[in-house]
Formats: structure tokens, sequence, C-alpha cells
């Protein structure tokens, strides 16, 4: 009989966790990953890679989709005293259309992208560690549905280092 | 070996039920659910509400008492809910008659003007209403986009569709929801009409 009680404890864990995964409900999930160290001169800038992965199943729009109604993905980060943010540089997105539409291409991301940012520091910045925070806003679907706007958090750090 | 089959049939029963109960579990987990609307809905009374419509009225769920309601939570920034929209267009012509009302309730975080021409240029011949986050919450905490449900003429609910549906699966919904003619139409004499979409237009803003 213990055996028994072990044998459903076991099927349990294992078929209710499988079974919760409706297609359609599962939670979309956008990663960043974490920057590496950013040295910056006064006066200078430097190009960061930051580096963000689609949750396996769902994509999400480009920055550039193709109608105004879709919502872009968008990432706003904020100065930090001398160090801002000079530009954003978001990949082409891919054309790919869809079960719920066939006969239509969207511009989406899914899988693995990166946005290139170029920081600049002041000529005056002094030494030390800037953060530079913002969000990364997304719109998620996947093969049959769409999931409400979300934002992840953005962080990373830049050193700015005199001569 | 009778001992044998008997343990077998218990698992067997034990782990329907607990499927069951991680299936709701999970659920909650994933969607921080507070809502009661959980589960499988069917029978369950749809949740009164009240919402302003694209022309600025108030409408609520008791209006279309007597009919059946194909209620439609949908947003413009949802492909998917697109492609259904002219499926409802159709089934509103081809079921209005028989007492089938159409509502859509349109999630959007932007004006109702926008949602109103987005609406217009979909030829969208039924109600669209403005949703709020308390009737999201009240109908099961509606995330994913298209979700519908499909509620009889008494209020009950016959069905519940979850992301895109094929147009026969929401078509045998909507026959569902209009079988229970016979208990409606006593009703029917008391329903207040629907709000004449044809008339919509987007409320000042």
């Amino acid at each position: 009989m213990k055996r028994a009680v072990c044998l459903v404890i076991l099927a349990w864990i294992s078929v209710a966790g499988l079974v919760g995964q409706e297609p359609g409900t599962k939670v979309p999930s956008v990663t960043f990953a974490p920057v590496g160290k950013v040295l910056v001169k006064p006066g200078g800038s430097a190009t960061v890679q930051l580096d963000f992965r689609v949750g396996s199943e769902f994509h999400i729009n480009s920055n550039q989709p193709k109608s105004e109604l879709l919502i872009p993905t968008v990432l706003k980060l904020t100065s930090s005293g001398p160090v801002n943010v000079a530009s954003l540089k978001y990949p082409a997105g891919q054309d790919v259309s869809f079960p719920f539409a066939p006969g239509e291409k969207l511009s989406v991301y899914s899988g693995d992208f990166t946005v290139t940012a170029v920081v600049k520091a002041s000529a005056k910045a002094a030494n030390g560690e800037y953060p530079l925070n913002g969000e990364l806003r997304f719109q998620a679907c996947d093969r049959s549905a769409c999931y409400p706007p979300r934002a992840i958090p953005v962080k990373f750090e830049v050193s700015v280092v005199g001569q | 070996m009778k001992r044998n089959g008997a343990v077998f049939i218990i698992l067997c029963f034990a782990i329907l039920a607990m499927v069951a109960s991680g299936k709701y579990l999970n659920r909650s987990r994933q969607h921080g659910i507070t809502s009661t609307l959980v589960g499988d809905v069917r029978g369950r009374t749809a949740p009164e509400f009240e919402l302003t419509s694209l022309d600025g009225k108030r409408v609520k769920l008791s209006d279309f008492r007597g009919k059946a309601v194909l209620l439609n939570f949908w947003a413009t920034w949802c492909s998917p809910c697109k492609v259904e929209m002219p499926w409802f267009v159709d089934l509103q012509k081809k079921y209005g008659r028989d007492g089938l009302v159409v509502v859509g309730v349109a999630m959007d975080d932007t004006e109702a003007s926008k949602i109103a021409q987005f609406a217009s240029e979909m030829g969208v011949n039924y109600p669209v209403l403005l949703g709020t986050d308390k009737i999201a919450e009240d109908y099961g905490n509606v995330e994913f986009l298209p979700t519908s449900f499909y509620i009889d003429r008494e209020g009950k609910i016959v069905g519940k569709g979850t992301g895109l549906l094929g147009r026969e699966e929401i078509e045998q919904n909507v026959q569902k929801a209009l079988a229970s003619r016979d208990a409606g139409m006593n009703q029917a004499s008391r329903a207040v009409a629907a709000p004449n979409v044809a008339k919509q237009q987007p409320r000042a803003q």
C-alpha cells in the first residue's frame, strides 16, 4: 500500500505539472542578460550590447511593427548624472506569418535579440560608477493568444575612468 | 489479484483528482487569480457588469437577459482577435434574430475613438464596451486575448474559449448558448433591448 501511495504522489507531481501548462496559459517571459563592465573616459562614449531573450513559444513585436495598432518593443533608459544614452539601435524584426493570420506578416522578435546602446560621458564627468536604469516594454503573443503589455527592468553600470 | 485491481482503480481516481487540482493550482499561481470564476465555469452565473459603450452609454449584462450573449474580450493590439471579429459579425447577422448578442469588451488602454475607428474598419455590427480591470478580474482574471464567454438566455455560462478558436467551435458554442430558447423566450419579454450598435459613435474624450 505504501508503494501505491508513493506512486500516486509521483504521478501527481509529474502529471499535474505537465497538464498545468495549457497552450495559451503560460506567462510570457523576456529576460535581460547581465552586462559586463562598461568603461568610458570623460567626454568619451562606449557601445553596449543589451541582450534579451524571449521565452520559447512566444514572440514580441519588434520596435517597428507593421501596424500602428501593434505595440512596439521599446527600451527606455534614464540618464545618470554625467552619463547619458546617446542612441539606441534596435535589430530589424523577423517577418513571420502566424497560423492566426497566414496572409499577413508581422515584424517580431523571438529567441535572442540585442539592442545596441551608445552611452556618453560628459567631459566634466568625475571618475566613478554611474548606474543606468530603465525598462524594456513589450507585448507578447503565442500562436493563438496575446498577452497584455509588460515591462522588465533593465539596469547596468557605466564606469567613468579618467586618464 | 483482486487487491491489485482495487489498488489500480483507486490509483486512477486519485491521479485524476490530483491532475484536476494541479491544473487549478498551476493556473492560480501563474496568474495570481483572485476571482472565483476559475476552472470549469460552465453552469456558473455570468458575473454582472456595467461598462461604458463606445457611444458613452452605460451597459449592463442584465440588459441582455433573455438573449444569448457571446462576451468577447479583445484588444486592437491583439492580432488573433482580429481573425475572430469577421466571424462574430457573421454570427451576429446569422443568429441575431434568434436572440444572439455579441458583446465586445475592448481591453485597450487607449482612447475610445481609436477603438471605435478600428471597430468601424472591421465592420463590427455589435456593441463594443470599454473593459476595466474589474470585469477582467470578475471573469477569472482575463489576461490572454481573445477570451470569450458564451452565456445562455438565463445568464449562465455554457462555454468559454481562450485563444483563437476555429469558427466552427465558436458557432457550436453560440448554438449552445441559444439552446435554452424555451426558457429564454418567457424572459425575453422582460429583456431590455440591446443597444443600437449601428448608431455607435465614439464618446468625446
